[in-house]
């Protein structure tokens, strides 16, 4: 089960990335910087994998 | 009518997980022989088989697509965000490249007590497992409307594609560029996560240039991944992947 939950979620890292990432756009969405968050959220996705690739 | 947006990234997912899948079920059937090994092999493709028309099914029960949308894109995002970040560390030196002789070898050890049911079961779950990371990519593909059957016939051309060919070869299909089809299909999956939780969320006017914003977040996500190896490949090597 562990195996199946870590190939479609990936790991705990991998999670807070995508998390922190959600919690952004949402963010940015409902202070009504919409369009902002196009051109925001590709590099911070970018950032996450910098982040990640090391780990 | 075959969406080719939708069937290429599909087809060079499932090329990479066949072919990872492939290495283990011929490593168990030099333990087992080719009927078990094949045998197995089936039983795992029945299981995603099934998953993938429960999945259909459900789609069709007319959930929110906006909804849909923002969870697939958010799945799509972990596994594109995962991959991205794997093939980076294996392009700048901080992990080995992915060797499907190495994992034919590791699987062959791990076969060395000769237990029949064990081997069974390792390529069962090997080929479930990589299947699932198909699956996942031809039902998130598949919420664009109608590309339910491309994104399907797309893993099945990739399917029988590896079969033939390692079939005919019996050998680890060594000579498939693994890390740079990960390193495309990363950046594809990751512009569709990226494109359609913001749509989901904001509408299809936040994206400047409409679907148009794909190829654009592609060859960003593509070129930032390169500058990314870059920066990085100055660091020590820390571990071989596995």
């Amino acid at each position: 089960m562990s195996a199946f939950c870590k190939t479609l979620f990936g790991d705990t890292r991998n999670l807070a990335v995508v998390a922190a990432l959600m919690a952004i756009e949402v963010a940015l969405v409902y202070s009504d910087h919409a369009r902002e968050a196009a051109f925001a959220i590709p590099p911070l996705v970018l950032v996450g994998v910098g982040w990640l690739a090391p780990r | 009518m075959i969406d080719w947006t939708i069937a290429f990234p599909t087809f060079l997912t499932a090329i990479v997980e066949w072919v990872e899948a492939f290495t283990i079920v011929l490593a168990v059937s030099f333990s087992i022989g080719w009927r078990a090994a094949t045998g197995a092999a089936t039983a795992a493709l029945c299981v995603l088989g099934a998953m993938t028309v429960a999945t259909g099914g459900m789609l069709d029960l007319g959930i929110e697509l906006g909804w849909l949308e923002f969870g697939i894109g958010v799945l799509l995002l972990l596994f594109g965000i995962r991959w991205l970040a794997k093939v980076v560390a294996r392009y700048s030196g901080l992990r080995a490249l992915h060797d499907e002789d190495r994992e034919f070898a590791e699987t062959r050890a791990k076969l060395s007590s000769g237990d029949r049911h064990a081997a069974w079961l390792i390529a069962f779950k090997g080929v479930l497992l990589e299947g699932l990371e198909v699956w996942l990519v031809v039902v998130a593909l598949s919420v664009k409307v109608g590309a339910w059957r491309s994104s399907v016939l797309a893993a099945l051309a990739a399917l029988a594609l590896v079969a033939g060919v390692g079939g005919c070869i019996q050998a680890p299909l060594r000579r498939i560029p693994e890390n740079a089809i990960k390193f495309a299909v990363g950046a594809m999956i990751v512009s569709f996560g990226t494109f359609w939780t913001l749509e989901a969320l904001g509408g299809a006017e936040v994206w400047p240039l409409g679907d148009w914003s794909l190829l654009v977040l592609a060859a960003f996500y593509a070129l930032g991944a390169l500058i990314l190896v870059v920066m990085l490949r100055r660091r020590p090597l820390v571990k071989a992947t596995s």
